[in-house]
């Protein structure tokens, strides 16, 4: 199971120069919850319009000019690719730039970086997406390649959770799941909410409730980093082997391309060697610090 | 292997100015640092050991651009930086020259840095061996020769009134063709030279055995008692990160002008600083001891892991230059050893 | 001094031994010659490694909010001045700290003794200081200075070499300013000049910061969790070091620093491009002095300076 397979990643790079961004347009913008945004973008180079693709669970490195770059996974599926998709959460002076871009805008694109969800692995197995916040946007890129390769998976089943009604991102997808007979949709919030009337609880409690079977499957994780060390016992306990936990980490980054040295964990890049890793490989991480 | 009398230098570097930008050891900016030569003074050859400034400053500078931007409309013209001028620096000492192979690694893997490689292709190297090493070197350990190197294109030795210089790369080997005002280097020469290359080795004070450190660093990874002694008196500057020449972490800033322009620029980062791996929500290494830690290890386990070679070369600054004495070959020596269990 | 010496490791190692103190900040030899360096332990052992000398440069009170539990502290006078400075500030408390004070006899500044001899540090045999005249040896050969030609320029004007808070002091004599005024020859110098040229000065002397932030970690007064350059919202300073926001950073962390900053010199000292830092902390401790009659560090009862309000305040905007 080749997780860190980096020759699939393919590599479009501006003038043959990996810190030279393209020059995408925001076509749409969605606001998923008070902080949170998604944006819909097109290169606006033909060309590259026509020939970019990438796999799910990469990311790229999103410019405001004279503000900075922050990365994203790129949250739309390579299935569609009538447009590409990242979501934002206002954290900082990108993001807050970001926000505050209207459709029409150019921003700047480098990638895809990274590795991807390993399909050679997850193909003919079930799969048990776990999501936590924006922790789904990585996650949805997945589901929807794998719905629109259905017959390629087993079961699935998603598991997702926020702090609250409001705080539930990509809303539309939900609902799109819910009705989708051959997804096993369950949707929790941490807390009562007087606007809500589904299931309440944290989704590591959520997920050993539902309790997906192991057997022939892979589970999918992603989320803020204190819901993954909750799941990652409970699926132990469902009988999930390290090789059959899977999820993207989150680091600090600046090039995306394995040069300026923060995102490291040993002598594993996380923009270079990952961000998707399988439990078994971060077991063997030098550190915890992940 | 040819020879110029240390007087007449300055004819030689003029010859060089012709078709490179010169560069010398200099002290006109208060500290030694290479710059610009000033196209006459080579006085630099009676106090110059090394430079504080390290010479990887050169093709990897602590501001660089990487591109402009300007606002078209609604949208941006970039313009990519690229850099070309011809450079050659003079007097480089082999522990900063075998510095830059080690970095060029990580520079050429998977992603090809252009804007590094391209300097580096065009900064010729003139190597010059030396005769006074600090109280602080430790290049010996590290498997460089003071008196000698491969690792430039063209190396002088200091034979006492002369400097002998001998074609390294095939680059070097053409500068020398063409150079005139150099005589022929006799066998006695070779001698004095080779006697100049051991007398520089001999005068290496001290020693750090490198045997087994990334393993032993691996098995005290998660020793946090022995990582918070060694990081206590440590104040997480970025002196030994920005003086050391195989330090190479960068962060990326984008600076913007009144007119709806800007631009991207690079420039020297440390994982000492604890904003280096600060995120929103939270810090992987907001402990000094884990800094300290990441720092040591990323140079003697984690780059060896990559590229088989130990990311330090004894060039001794980050010892004589730490405000507080912190000491890497203590620290090295000082590491558990792994016990037999 | 080697009284003082045996006196410090007999106390410190008792100090440790009944419990006292949890942890010990002094000095201990450097691994280079005529350097120190600074010891932070719990050992009762490591005692026996302190030492008292005239490189005894470091500034330790800038480990003191990193140590649990209580600490003894090696302090010359200007240390204890900013460990006061501290416990205004609320960042130290004063039980905490079991404040050792060395009579300060004036800390050499290798750079001034390289200049003297035409040698770098390493190429010396030895460094003393005796009362007023300082000894060199080189090739051999001792050579005697005067103690002003080879002292830190903040050590020459220094007005409290002797500690003012203390708990236990380890002798009397200290010197005086060796050179009272000569210290701070340099400001009057370059206040002397007009504004283009002073300006001009400071251009040429923050081209090459390279923004190590050895400054600002070495100084005790900036202990901040969060410095300014680390904020992108406001973008205060740009973390690129070209001249102007080099210059920029520096003269708000010197003014960040007023009113607490007791011109220990060791900013000046840490930063390895010798820009001449102790102009700007000299300066403003004068601006402070004139302003406001204050000196950081002087009581530790005394409500520090830029966050305390008085009623009698200069300024009515705040009446």
């Amino acid at each position: 199971m080749a997780i860190t397979d980096i020759s699939h990643r393919q590599k479009f790079l501006a003038d043959g120069n990996a810190y030279l961004p393209h020059i995408a347009v925001i076509e749409k913008i969605i606001d998923e919850t008070p902080d949170t945004r998604t944006f819909h973008f097109n290169f606006k180079d033909e060309k590259l319009r026509r020939e970019f693709t990438f796999a799910s669970g990469q990311f790229g490195e999103y410019s405001v000019f004279g503000v900075g770059e922050a990365t994203f996974c790129i949250s739309s599926s390579p299935t569609r690719p009538d447009h590409l998709e990242f979501c934002v959460k206002r954290v900082g002076s990108v993001t807050n730039a970001l926000h505050r871009l209207g459709e029409g805008a150019e921003i700047g694109f480098r990638g895809p970086f990274g590795n991807s969800f390993p399909l050679d692995y997850l193909k003919g197995r079930n799969l048990v997406f776990v999501a936590g916040g924006i922790g789904l946007a990585p996650l949805r890129s997945l589901i929807w390649n794998a719905i629109d390769n259905r017959q390629d998976y087993g079961k699935i089943d998603i598991i997702y959770g926020a702090r609250s009604a409001a705080d539930l991102c990509f809303k539309y997808d939900l609902d799109a799941w819910e009705k989708d007979a051959t997804v096993n949709m369950t949707t929790t919030i941490d807390r009562q909410d007087k606007a809500w009337s589904g299931r309440v609880g944290f989704v590591p409690a959520v997920l050993e409730q539902v309790g997906p079977s192991a057997a022939g499957a892979a589970a999918i994780v992603c989320g803020p980093p204190v819901m993954i060390r909750f799941t990652f016992p409970v699926l132990e306990k469902l009988g999930f082997s390290p090789e059959q936990m899977i999820t993207t980490l989150e680091k600090r980054m600046k090039c995306g391309i394995g040069k300026c040295g923060r995102c490291n964990i040993g002598d594993i890049y996380v923009c270079r060697d990952g961000p998707v890793f399988s439990f078994a490989q971060i077991k063997g991480f030098i550190s915890g610090e992940y | 292997m040819k020879k110029i009398k240390k007087q007449e230098l300055a004819r030689l570097l003029q010859q060089w100015q012709a078709d490179y930008t010169v560069l010398a050891p200099s002290r006109a900016t208060e500290v030694a640092a290479m710059a610009e030569w000033d196209g006459k003074d080579i006085g630099f050859l009676e106090w110059y050991r090394n430079t504080v400034i390290p010479p990887k400053e050169v093709i990897l500078p602590n501001m660089e651009e990487l591109f402009r931007f300007q606002k078209e409309g609604a949208g941006y013209r970039l313009t990519a930086a690229a850099p070309e001028a011809k450079q050659l620096v003079f007097g480089i000492r082999p522990c900063d020259a075998r510095a830059l192979a080690i970095i060029d690694l990580v520079f050429q893997d998977t992603y090809p840095d252009d804007y590094y490689l391209s300097r580096r292709q065009n900064t010729l190297l003139v190597g010059l061996g030396c005769t006074r090493p600090c109280d602080s070197c430790f290049c010996t350990s590290m498997g460089v020769s003071p008196g000698e190197s491969g690792d430039v294109d063209l190396m002088c030795t200091d034979t006492g009134d002369e400097l002998m210089i001998e074609g390294i790369t095939a680059k070097g080997k053409e500068l020398l063709e063409k150079t005139g005002g150099l005589a022929e280097a006799s066998p006695e020469d070779g001698s004095r030279r080779q006697e100049a290359i051991e007398q520089a080795r001999q005068r290496i004070t001290r020693h750090l055995d490198t045997g087994g450190i990334a393993e032993k660093l691996q098995r005290s990874f998660e020793d946090k008692e022995f990582w918070e002694r060694i990081a206590a008196k440590c104040i997480t500057c970025g002196v030994c990160t920005f003086l050391c020449p195989t330090c190479y972490c960068f962060d990326i800033n984008d600076e913007k002008t009144a007119a709806g322009g800007g631009a991207r620029f690079r420039n020297w980062d440390s994982c000492s600083f604890a904003a280096y791996t600060r995120m929103p929500a939270e810090n992987p290494r907001e402990q000094k001891w884990q800094r300290v830690r990441q720092k040591v290890c990323h140079k003697y386990e984690f780059y060896p892991r990559l590229f088989n070679i130990i990311a330090c070369t004894g060039c001794g600054r980050c010892i004589r230059l730490c405000p507080v004495n912190w000491d890497i070959t203590e620290t090295l020596k000082s590491v558990p050893a792994p016990t037999t269990t | 001094m080697k009284d003082w010496e045996a006196r410090l490791r007999t106390e410190a190692r008792k100090l440790l031994e009944q419990g006292e103190i949890e942890y010990l900040i002094g000095f201990a030899p450097g691994s280079l010659k005529f350097t120190t360096t600074p010891l932070i332990t719990g050992n009762k052992e490591d005692a026996g490694l302190l030492v008292i000398n005239p490189f005894i440069t470091n500034n330790l009170s800038v480990f003191l909010n990193e140590t649990r539990g209580r600490t003894g502290i090696v302090a010359k006078g200007c240390d204890a001045r900013a460990i006061i400075s501290l416990i205004q500030d609320n960042q130290v408390a004063r039980e905490k700290v079991f404040i050792i004070g060395v009579p300060c006899p004036g800390i050499i500044d290798l750079r001034k003794v390289e200049k003297l001899t035409g040698r770098d540090r390493d190429e010396l045999d030895d460094i003393t200081l005796a009362g007023e005249r300082v000894t060199v040896t080189w090739d051999g050969q001792p050579r005697e200075f005067p103690a002003a030609e080879v002292l830190r320029d903040d050590c020459l004007d220094c007005t409290s070499p002797a500690p003012r808070e203390y708990d236990l002091l380890l002798g009397e004599e200290a010197h005086a300013g060796a050179a009272a005024g000569r210290g701070k020859s340099k400001i009057r110098e370059l206040e002397a000049l007009p504004p283009e040229r002073r300006w001009d000065f400071w251009k040429n002397e923050f081209s090459r910061c390279i923004r190590c932030y050895a400054c600002r970690q070495i100084c005790p007064a900036c202990f901040c969790e969060r410095c300014f350059v680390e904020e992108a919202e406001p973008h205060w300073v740009s973390p690129l070091p070209a001249w102007q926001e080099n210059l920029l950073f520096q003269a708000t962390r010197i003014i960040h620093v007023a009113g607490r900053c007791v011109d220990c010199g060791e900013c000046e000292r840490a930063c390895p491009v010798h820009i001449p830092l102790r102009l700007l902390t000299g300066k403003m401790e004068d601006i402070v002095d004139e302003l406001f009659h204050y000196r950081a560090g002087m009581d530790k009862n005394e409500p520090p300076l830029m966050t305390a309000y008085q009623p009698e305040e200069a300024e009515d905007f705040i009446r």
